[in-house]
């Protein structure tokens, strides 16, 4: 399965030493974990355990958190993200996030996707947009439901076409890592299917990083997983060997439903 | 343990087992049945609240439109006059090349004397408004062929003989109109002088095109000058300035600057725009600059309001896929807030378009008998001409104000529907 070579790469996004706090409580303690470009990697734990706030340090989306503070240093490609030469913007061009709870734009099915290709000057004309609005479509397994239907309304699609779209909204700008938060909560086995298929195609392409209370889910789609409890991260390693033989009695407990 | 006994005791102790509830009993149906009533109760105040609104409006109009209407229109007089054997001069050559000139020569108000006086046994003046010899020069401008002819001309009634014919006059006034009614020369006709002219004294002779024009041009600036200062007030209030006690400090200032009687708004104009800046008094630059002081504050506040309402979801969405925060502005949050924006800017300019008082202390009560060629061009406003003419002691005067009220609903009616036509185009709902 996950052959020990792989690792061998230097990681695409690396953090060391990461805290975080929202005032004085802190939610994130000392986390240190690598995400691999040819990877995905699940973050499993407990509700409230910070798997979305460690999620969000790495594209910087807790800035928009005025209570947040982040210690500790997060490199993409060796770069500190946090440092003051990192434009954020740029960053979450390249790290892309899809939410936990679909949010498409208001706006027509084309604008969803072609919003971000048009601001960070993708794509040179209409045709070239056109392309990549459709190409993000069929990657996100959705051009075949709304190719028909490309002005009306994002918000009027089904929830697990609206979180579809988020993904597809995501690719469009072509990022280099994608941060998926529970994208499957709100959907139907389908739906969470066609999602997981399309995490699956994306493999290789993006580095993947996925939050899901999904066990299944976990083992069917990622190759490393994380184990966070209480802040801390207390386990990972290759999927395979936290799901059949994890060292810590904790993420035995948790992956076998003895708690949550 | 006694404690536990007295509750069962008591009959509030815990039952082992819940009764099924009797969703078909007596006590079930009498709740069912005080809904439905407190339901139809709730409706019927509703609809109550509604009519009783609707019905003040429509009081309003029906009054204003039944004085106001005849405001609208003037009395006319068919004066006959014998060009050839009155005492017009009037030079044949000049009347060609340069007819107005050659008829302010012409003596004509001495050719309306000898007219009515011949006809109906009166004096011009008595009979006559003064606009009647504009009217008359009018009529030859038109056809100069009537100055070789004996002609009946159609000429505005003084204001006597109108308002004894609108309603009711003094005692002269009503005989002659009535003796000149009986012989069928007097008409009534479409006033176009009201909405072209401008403030005067007769009458007969006012229009409200002066006011309109004052109100129109200070309705410009003040929404030039207060909504983009609001909404980028609200934007950055909301989504750039930290929250911290000097914010919270503003926020508390601007909702009294809300609240502040809008005479202390027409002190500080004065204070400022007159006596430090020395604008032009009168001038509709400084009534727009006052009145938008007025009105920012009322669209600060609504659109903080808007603002805040647009989900913070669709800013992470924006944010997430590298929108810089102007961009998350100005492509998300200002579109979405817009509608409430723009209803906060419809109360704003309808209060503003009303404000009477804070243009009184900017001097914009002057008597201004020529509309406004500019914004520093001494003016007045459609709210205190019709201060102005309510307080004229002049009857002809009443009908006048009401008809400036319609003219002044009318502006408000177009203003509001315009800004209704814009929020609905950018509420479309995705
Ligand atoms: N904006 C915030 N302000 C203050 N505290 C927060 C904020 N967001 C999260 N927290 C706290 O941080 C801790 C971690 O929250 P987080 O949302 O990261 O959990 P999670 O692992 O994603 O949970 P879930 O699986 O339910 O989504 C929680 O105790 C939560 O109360
Ligand atoms: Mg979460």
């Amino acid at each position: 399965m996950v052959m020990p070579d792989m690792q061998s790469s230097a990681p695409k996004m690396s953090a060391r030493g990461v805290n975080v706090f929202y005032g004085d409580k802190q939610a994130i303690d000392n986390v240190s974990i690598d995400v691999d470009l040819d990877h995905v990697t699940a973050f499993i734990g407990p509700s409230g355990c910070g798997k979305s706030t460690f999620l969000r340090t790495l594209n910087r989306m807790n800035d928009t958190v005025a209570s947040a503070r982040v210690e500790g240093e997060i490199t993409l490609d060796g770069e500190d993200i946090y440092s003051s030469g990192m434009d954020v913007v740029q960053l979450r061009a390249r790290v892309g996030m899809v939410f936990q709870k679909p949010n498409p734009f208001p706006k027509s099915i084309y604008e969803n996707i072609a919003y971000g290709p048009r601001i960070h000057g993708l794509a040179g004309n209409k045709a070239d947009l056109d392309q990549v609005v459709e190409k993000s479509l069929r990657r996100a397994g959705l051009w075949e439901e709304v190719k028909d239907r490309l002005n009306e309304s994002g918000t009027a699609l089904s929830g697990g076409q609206q979180q579809r779209l988020c993904i597809a909204r995501a690719i469009a700008v072509d990022p280099e890592v994608i941060l998926m938060d529970e994208p499957c909560s709100a959907l139907d086995p389908i739906a969470t299917a066609k999602i997981e298929e399309l995490i699956l195609e994306l493999r290789g392409n993006y580095a993947i990083v996925i939050v899901t209370h999904n066990m299944q889910q976990a083992a069917r789609v990622s190759q490393r997983t994380a184990f966070f409890h209480l802040g801390k991260l207390v386990e990972q390693g290759p999927t395979t060997e936290i799901f059949t033989n994890p060292r810590e009695e904790r993420t035995k407990d948790y992956i076998t439903g003895r708690y949550g | 343990m006694s404690g536990e006994t007295a509750l069962d005791q008591s009959g509030l102790g815990v039952p082992a087992e819940r009764a099924p509830t009797d969703w078909r009993g007596d006590a079930m149906r009498r709740r069912i049945a005080r809904r439905y009533a407190s339901e139809r109760r709730f409706r019927l105040l509703g609809m109550a609240a509604v009519l009783a609104s609707a019905g003040f409006l429509a009081f309003l109009l029906i009054s204003m439109m039944g004085n106001g209407l005849r405001g609208f229109t003037r009395t006319e007089v068919a004066v006959p006059i014998d060009f050839p054997r009155s005492v017009a001069m009037i030079d044949p050559a000049v009347l060609q090349t340069n007819p107005e000139q050659a008829l302010a020569n012409a003596n004509l108000p001495a050719v309306l004397e000898q007219a009515t006086t011949q006809a109906f046994g009166v004096s011009d003046t008595q009979l006559l408004s003064p606009n009647a010899v504009l009217a008359l020069r009018d009529a030859i401008i038109r056809d100069p062929a009537i100055l070789d002819q004996k002609v009946t001309v159609n000429l505005p009634a003084s204001t006597g003989i109108d308002v004894a014919m609108k309603s009711e006059g003094n005692g002269t006034d009503e005989a002659l109109a009535s003796r000149l009614d009986d012989t069928g020369v007097i008409s009534t006709a479409f006033n176009l002088g009201f909405l072209t002219g401008s403030d005067g004294t007769d009458p007969t002779m006012v229009g409200i095109w002066g006011a309109l024009k004052g109100s129109l041009i200070t309705m410009v600036i003040t929404l030039a000058l207060s909504f983009p200062i609001g909404v980028f007030a609200a934007l950055y209030l909301e989504e750039y300035a930290p929250r911290n006690r000097w914010t919270d400090l503003i926020e508390v200032s601007i909702n009294n600057l809300a609240a502040v009687p809008s005479i202390i708004f027409g002190l500080l104009g004065l204070a400022i725009f007159l006596n430090v800046m020395h604008l032009p008094r009168s001038a509709p630059l400084v009534g727009g600059m006052t009145l938008a002081l007025m009105t920012m504050p009322v669209i600060v506040i609504a659109g903080r309001n808007a603002i805040k309402a647009v989900p913070p979801s669709i800013r992470d969405a924006a944010l997430g896929i590298g929108a810089s925060p102007v961009q998350v502005v100005f492509h998300h949050v200002l579109p979405l807030a817009l509608p409430g924006i723009l209803t906060g800017t419809i109360i704003g300019m309808a209060r503003a378009l009303g404000e009477t008082a804070p243009l009184l202390m900017i001097g914009m009560r002057a008597f201004v008998s020529q509309p406004p060629g500019g914004f520093t061009d001494p003016a007045t406003v459609l709210p205190v001409q019709i201060f102005l003419w309510s307080d004229e002691v002049g009857r002809g005067f009443i009908e006048k104000t009401s008809a400036a009220i319609i003219v002044l609903l009318a502006f408000l009616l177009t203003m509001n529907s315009i800004a209704i036509y814009l929020r609905n185009k950018f509420e479309k709902k995705w």
